[in-house]
């Protein structure tokens, strides 16, 4: 066998080119071939070339049926691309894997592929990670295991935390919390729900995080719960204007046991004017209205 | 029924209908038409058994019946003082058969009788005095003392210097102890959250834990039926003479292609 990749590479495409004398592509050895001089290349750091190998190597592989492999050597591939920075390939390539994993039946791996793909697009394309995070919790969801679909949703909305679209934030955790309620997961479900306020809160939306608030208390588990009653300072902390309970509850330690990103919101709360955003009590109804 | 049986129900019937012995009666009280004496040993009896009842009250431990028992002689001593002055008129009255002396002499035991009624002792000795508020009571109890004497003018109510430092250390151990409990209860504030975050960990692994079970039994039952299989196959091979034959062509044709190249 000879070991130069940029030999191997033509062979294997001569095999599964189709000629007048040859009829039937050899894909079985051209896969081979390909793997081989992916992993030539690898060696000698020509990721480009190796990317390309890898390519058709799993390509090779989907003609073989096998998708398991086809699908790990698309994973390789996207992770080469990763390394070049060639985002658009990274993005395709992820999603082909997780296509051949979904056609396994392997919905695990599948949505771990779109994950890692919106990782490595976090920094560069937002949106686009914003998207494959969405289809990978989707993909879970679809197969049962929303439990492993937690960190998928936290990720997410720390994107769009980063991105300042904070209703979106506070939409994802409360999708976060659904997925909490099916499996059972109560205390995931309280940390969610609380994010969810905070995340309103910071947006100077307080009338969406007490809306919010109203709805999260229509649930036991929330209601019982230890991030109930720091919600609960909070809103009225906010009600009355009072910045030094705002902080206060901040740096509680319920609060400190967010996520990352949250506790960075909460430590900067209060945002804007909070003095502005006192309730008027003439709204509320006479008492002697007997209506 | 026995003899001794008979004369103790003699005993017991006589004694109570002597009462109806006028000879017996008539020798009991010496001067049976005097009403003074027969007042004045009525009260004798009275005031003895006070006496007894009140040492029997000293002996008393239990306490409600000590305050009944108290409560009785009381009343039986108030009773006597009413019945006194009735006693003091019949001293003075004139009864035959009765000296001068013993005139003045009963007059003496009357006066000497209220004396007597009030040292029976009731348990209140002195009580009521005691409840009375911040007045002076110089004529209660002796065994109480009140530092003060009287005194009560502004300096009383002021915090001596003992005092206030006393609250000042209590206030500082108490913010101590409260600073103690918030760390003890912020790190079990973080126990809570780990213990909880791991318990949802750990629910979340045990299907893929259950989904390792089943593909290892598997693959473990795929691994014994290849066993066998090769076994079986490695048994034909060795049992049968083909192998035998092979090593022997394998030797002629390496000797030949040895010679060959010789």
């Amino acid at each position: 066998m000879s070991s130069d990749p940029e030999k191997m590479m033509s062979k294997a495409d001569k095999m599964t080119k189709l000629t007048l004398t040859r009829w039937s592509a050899d894909w079985r050895g051209a896969t081979e071939l390909y793997e081989q001089a992916a992993n030539g290349f690898r060696a000698s750091s020509k990721y480009e070339r190796a990317k390309v190998a890898l390519e058709k190597a799993s390509q090779g592989q989907v003609m073989q049926s096998s998708p398991w492999d086809a699908a790990k050597h698309m994973e390789s591939a996207a992770a080469l691309a990763q390394k070049l920075s060639i985002w658009d390939e990274v993005a395709d390539f992820y999603r082909k894997a997780s296509e051949l994993y979904v056609e396994c039946g392997r919905a695990q791996p599948a949505s771990d592929a779109l994950g890692k793909a919106a990782r490595a697009l976090e920094e560069v394309k937002p949106e686009d990670a914003i998207q494959l995070y969405t289809d990978a919790c989707e993909i879970l969801e679809e197969d049962g295991r929303d439990q492993m679909a937690f960190d998928l949703y936290r990720a997410c909305a720390s994107v769009y935390i980063k991105l300042e679209k904070f209703t979106d934030a506070a939409t994802f955790f409360l999708r976060l919390g659904v997925a909490a309620d099916k499996c059972d997961a109560t205390n995931s479900q309280c940390k969610a729900y609380l994010s969810a306020i905070i995340v309103y809160l910071y947006g100077h939306d307080l009338k969406q995080a007490e809306k919010c608030y109203n709805d999260c208390s229509q649930i036991d588990a929330f209601l019982k719960s230890d991030q109930n009653r720091t919600a609960s300072r909070l809103l009225t902390a906010y009600n009355e204007g009072d910045i030094e309970e705002i902080k206060k509850v901040a740096c509680s330690s319920t609060v400190s046991n967010l996520d990352h990103a949250i506790i960075k919101l909460a430590r900067k709360l209060p945002t804007g004017d909070v003095t502005a955003v006192q309730m008027n009590a003439g709204d509320d109804l006479d008492e002697d209205d007997l209506t | 029924m026995t003899v001794i049986d008979i004369l103790t129900r003699v005993d017991s019937i006589c004694k109570k209908y002597d009462k109806y012995d006028v000879d017996k009666q008539r020798e009991a009280n010496v001067s049976g038409d005097d009403a003074f004496a027969r007042l004045y040993g009525a009260f004798e009896t009275q005031i003895e058994t006070a006496l007894e009842k009140a040492e029997l009250v000293t002996k008393e431990k239990n306490r409600a019946s000590a305050v009944a028992m108290n409560a009785e002689i009381r009343r039986t001593k108030a009773r006597l003082s009413e019945e006194v002055p009735k006693l003091q008129r019949l001293a003075v009255k004139r009864v035959k058969g009765l000296t001068t002396e013993e005139l003045a002499a009963r007059n003496d035991l009357v006066l000497a009788l209220p004396a007597r009624i009030e040292a029976i002792p009731d348990g209140t000795a002195g009580g009521p005095k005691a409840t009375s508020a911040w007045a002076p009571s110089t004529a209660s109890r002796p065994d109480i003392k009140f530092d003060s004497d009287g005194r009560f003018d502004d300096d009383y109510f002021q915090e001596s210097h003992e005092s206030s430092q006393f609250r000042q250390e209590y206030e500082m151990r108490k913010i101590k102890q409260e600073q103690g409990l918030d760390m003890i209860s912020e790190g079990l504030d973080a126990l809570k959250n780990m213990a909880s975050d791991m318990n949802e960990e750990l629910d979340r692994q045990v299907p893929l834990m259950d989904e390792i079970d089943s593909k290892v039994d598997r693959a473990t039952s795929d691994l014994k039926n290849t066993n066998v299989r090769l076994k079986d196959t490695v048994n034909q091979l060795r049992s049968s003479r083909n192998f035998c034959i092979d090593i022997v062509l394998l030797c002629i044709v390496l000797g030949i292609a040895a010679y060959l190249y010789k």
